[in-house]
């Protein structure tokens, strides 16, 4: 019994000297840009833009998606950038008719108002997936710059003089832009996993992008058509196929430059119910894993670049013990009689956990102040209450993760959207109460 | 550009070498070693040797960094507690450590607030001559590190380009955060600095990008740190008294508790600045005024000129209201008269020298640049040269220029020669009362005085009391006397503890003495 209970005392011991460790290096991530002034300031979009040059394929990769394909049809051709620079692709398998139909009543509308610039591109071959559509949509365009929307992306309509400028200034064949959830106040989950995507985009990936080592996001990612190719596209077998292509580039050497600027995000939504949630933190958790696996990143140039990889890929798998071995700590802590000092010892995670919490709330107001947002006083209190729920259900959507990768499941969990995000608020007696 | 860079360099350096040369020289030999040396080398004794924190019950009278990093320091020492002579000897080496990184610090603080050069080397040459700052930064005192560590936070929180508008960095807010809570656990007055450390950090980042995140992270650094402390107590289960009873006539008896001694801490005045029979009035009449008038009523009194000049400019010089106010926070501590001892005045001293610092660089400003170092210089030779000032060369009673006491007296010889007695004429398995200043000597080389224990353990603890003397004066072999021991011993036997050790003294014959000015050491035979 007591060889039982030195070996559980060791192992949380060295348990919690590498988990402080993790997570203070985590904690530095997510602050990078702030506490950085000169990164701070490079992560600003340019402050005047240059005329326009570049021109984009526009993929909208999109499945089952009829309520907003719409909308973001309309976004994407209203956007404040000249129209003959601009190609739109709306990417479907042939069997999703509802999307086709509502793209093309939407195109038959545009063309009305003389904007042809707009096309439907099926496929109807396996995998269902969106890589598979990627791939298809890089071989059936030409114009310069290829970027990806989601179809429910809110985006700004000068995204292309940013990217046109930042390009032409810096000579970065890739950029990537913020993407930032707005619906921080819809549920009990929704701040948090707003916040991810803020310290995300606006601090962490300058960090990797100095380091040369920057899985990319999903979406407002824009690329040189010539490095995609070089790159060979997307691996259609991987469930994050965004963070691949990332790594790929980075180990090619291609420099990645990320701007973060409030004003012009790509505004999206969390996913509805948790039970979508779990499912889009499957995929990322399993994607991860398969891009581990992949080893693409041994080859990128040096030491620093492949830890960080490895780190930033493992991390989801790491998390499903994060959450689980808090509770054995504390147990550990006031159950089991150990040196103070080993006592001490076993604490310094639930401090970095406090620092974490206190990281999020500080967060929510800096999120709050860049939107021009005011959070409610119940929404810190709330955090505080659904912060170590909310690691739980990151810690089982990697467990779920792990086992599914086991098994060799390996299809698309989708995420439904509902259009959250773009819920302005109605005016003071709206049109019901006209009509009334 | 260069050459001032250079010229920077050359006056840090400089600086430095002053604080080396007047807190080094006759280091080991002046002052004499006092109980609070003794007990803070013991109990870092005790953390190398015993893995404890005391070698007696330790109650909670101050948090443990102090003494942790004295461990550490003789821990990494070729031959430990013996490096530099004697136990405290070594620990004073720390001490001329702690004074020229302090030194350091205080210039490149007063260059940064200030923006002048002028100011940050008034403030290090005060910092570094004054009598009665070097009286007590030679000693082994928690005070000297506390206050080593309020300038490294301070230090850090005027880091960046621009203390007054410029970015800093959230490292450097988190690290001054981690080493302010260093701070107050190696002297828990330091929190008194904590307003204006606050104040400057809000001041300086208020609409800057990471405003939140500096301020939100200083105080959690500083706050998880000290929280160590208290958890500390839980794990120990000594947080709270038994029976949660903060009864201050019915002391908790059957273990010790932190909030119980924090309590008690709180209702310890000893009168205000209003009560002029108070401590206050005391040592600062009795102890530093005769040590060094300057530096205590120019420092104050540019304090008062650094606070008006800062308030009525509305922000323009916004670092007399900081530096001002690092010196009158600790003084109000100071004035209100809870608890003291002599040195607790060595807080004040950095920020008296760097208010004068400040002050003279203002007045200097409206000096040509060039023409700057004519008065530094002469204001240095005057308190160097002229004996009138007392700070290197003194008058004595004979009518001749002499250099002052600390660069010439041997007082510790004589607590060294009653060491030597001890080892040569009493044997090791004696019962002996003794000061802690020859604790860690007695109990760290062979032979082992295991059975030496202060007075004070002897009078209160009561595994030292009951157990082992059996409060019976017929227990006790020899007295060590400390000079004015007997004054301490009454002092301290307000509640009788010390009384049995007073019988003790009363049939005891002395068996060896030195005395020379005002110190007098004694050894006594009790006669059983």
């Amino acid at each position: 019994m007591t060889i039982l209970t030195d070996v559980l005392v060791l192992g949380s011991l060295l348990l919690s000297v590498l988990l402080t460790i993790q997570s203070a290096y985590t904690l530095y991530l997510m602050l990078y840009t702030w506490d950085r002034p000169e990164a701070y300031q490079k992560a600003k979009a340019p402050a005047q833009f240059l005329a326009a040059q570049k021109s984009f394929t526009i993929m909208l990769p999109a499945r089952h998606e009829e309520d907003v394909i719409q909308s973001t049809i309309e976004r994407v051709v209203r956007a404040n950038y000249p129209r003959h620079l601009l190609e739109v692709v709306v990417i479907c398998k042939t069997d999703d008719q509802g999307t086709i139909g509502k793209a093309e009543e939407k195109i038959a509308q545009l063309s009305t108002e003389g904007l042809d610039n707009v096309r439907v591109l099926t496929f109807s071959n396996q995998p269902t997936n969106k890589p598979h559509g990627l791939n298809v949509g890089l071989a059936s365009t030409n114009y310069e710059v290829v970027t990806i929307f989601d179809s429910e992306d809110d985006i700004h309509p000068d995204i292309f003089n940013v990217i046109n400028t930042v390009m032409l200034q810096e000579g970065v064949n890739v950029v990537q832009s913020g993407v930032q959830l707005m619906n921080y106040e819809s549920n009990w989950y929704s701040t948090l996993n707003v916040l991810e995507y803020f310290f995300w985009f606006k601090s962490r990936l300058h960090y990797h992008a100095r380091v040369g080592m920057t899985p990319l996001g999903g979406n407002t990612v824009f690329f040189a058509r010539s490095v995609l190719e070089r790159a060979g596209g997307w691996d259609e077998n991987n469930l994050t196929e965004d963070a691949d292509v990332g790594i790929r580039i980075s180990s090619m050497g291609e420099p990645v430059r990320v701007v973060y600027d409030d004003r012009y995000v790509t505004r999206e939504e969390t996913p509805p119910t948790l039970d979508h949630f779990i499912r889009q933190r499957t995929r990322w958790s399993q994607g991860f894993l398969q891009t581990l696996m992949k080893r693409e990143w041994a080859r990128l140039p040096n030491f620093e670049q492949r830890l960080l990889a490895i780190y930033t890929l493992a991390f989801p798998s790491i998390q499903a013990v994060l959450g689980l071995y808090l509770m054995v700590s504390l147990a550990t802590m006031f159950t089991i009689k150990t040196p103070v000092l080993v006592a001490i010892t076993l604490s310094l995670p639930l401090y970095l956990l406090l620092a974490h919490l206190l990281l999020s709330i500080i967060g929510l107001y800096e999120f709050a102040d860049a939107h021009r947002l005011k959070p409610s006083w119940k929404t810190p209190l709330v955090m505080m209450l659904t912060y170590l729920p909310y690691q739980w259900v990151l810690s089982y959507a990697s467990v779920r993760a792990s086992i599914r990768e086991l098994r060799g499941i390996n299809n698309w969990e989708k995420t439904a959207h509902v259009g959250a995000h773009r819920l302005e608020p109605q005016p003071v007696g709206g049109a019901a109460g006209a009509k009334a | 550009m260069a050459w001032k860079t250079q010229m920077d360099r050359l006056l840090v350096v400089l600086s430095l070498a002053t604080g080396a040369i007047t807190h080094g020289y006759n280091l080991f030999n002046y002052p004499l070693y006092v109980t609070d040396e003794g007990i803070y080398i013991q109990q870092a004794w005790s953390v190398l040797r015993e893995a404890r924190l005391s070698p007696y019950t330790y109650f909670y009278d101050h948090a443990p960094a102090g003494w942790l990093v004295i461990a550490s320091w003789v821990a990494i020492l070729p031959s430990q507690f013996q490096t530099f002579g004697s136990a405290i000897d070594t620990g004073r080496a720390l001490m001329l450590v702690v004074h020229i990184v302090s030194t350091f610090l205080l210039y490149r603080v007063t260059a940064r607030l200030s923006g002048s050069t002028a100011a940050a080397v008034i403030a290090a040459f005060f910092f570094n001559v004054s009598p009665l700052a070097i009286f007590y930064q030679r000693q082994l005192l928690l005070d000297n590190l506390m206050v080593m560590w309020v300038l490294v936070s301070l230090y850090l929180a005027t880091s960046g380009s621009d203390w007054r508008r410029g970015d800093m960095r959230i490292m450097a807010a988190i690290l001054s955060g981690l080493t302010f809570g260093v701070a107050v656990l190696t002297k828990e007055n330091a929190i008194f600095f904590a307003p204006v450390i606050g104040y400057l950090l809000l001041r300086r980042l208020q609409g800057r990008m990471n405003y939140r995140f500096s301020v939100g992270f200083w105080s959690f650094s500083a706050v998880s740190i000290v929280s160590l402390y208290f958890l500390y107590a839980t794990l120990k289960n000594e947080l709270f008294p038994s029976g949660f009873s903060f009864d201050l006539n019915n002391p908790p008896a059957d273990h010790v508790s932190l909030l119980y001694t924090i309590w008690w801490q709180l209702h310890r005045s000893q009168g205000s600045i209003l009560n002029t029979s108070s401590p206050v009035w005391q040592f600062s009449l009795g102890a530093w005024l005769p040590k060094d008038t300057f530096i205590l009523i120019a420092g104050a009194g540019a304090a008062l000129v650094s606070l008006t000049i800062g308030v009525l400019s509305r922000g323009r010089r916004l670092e007399g209201v900081i530096v001002s106010a690092l010196a009158l926070s600790y003084g109000i501590y100071l004035a209100r008269g809870s608890q003291m001892l002599e040195f607790y005045v060595v807080p004040l001293l950095p920020f008296l020298a760097m208010n004068i610092g400040l002050v003279g660089g203002w007045v200097l400003s409206r000096v040509p640049a060039l023409l700057r170092p004519v008065p530094v210089l002469a204001l240095m030779g005057v308190f160097v040269f002229n004996p009138a000032w007392g700070y290197v060369l003194v008058v004595d009673q004979f009518g001749h220029v002499v250099p002052h006491d600390l660069y010439k007296l041997n007082q510790t010889g004589m607590q060294t020669e009653q060491l030597q007695w001890i080892r040569q004429n009493i044997p090791p398995d004696a019962k002996l009362i003794i000061d802690d200043d020859m604790w860690a000597d007695l109990h760290d080389q062979k032979p082992y005085y295991k059975w030496a224990h202060s007075h004070y353990k002897a009078a209160s603890d009561p595994d030292v009391r009951d157990k082992l003397f059996g409060k019976d004066w017929r227990n006790i072999d020899y007295i060590v006397m400390s000079n004015k021991m007997r004054d301490a011993m009454l002092l301290n036997n307000a509640d009788g503890g010390e009384t049995w050790i007073l019988q003790a003294l009363d049939h005891s014959q002395s068996v060896w003495s030195v005395e020379h000015g005002d110190v007098k050491l004694e050894i006594d035979r009790v006669q059983k």
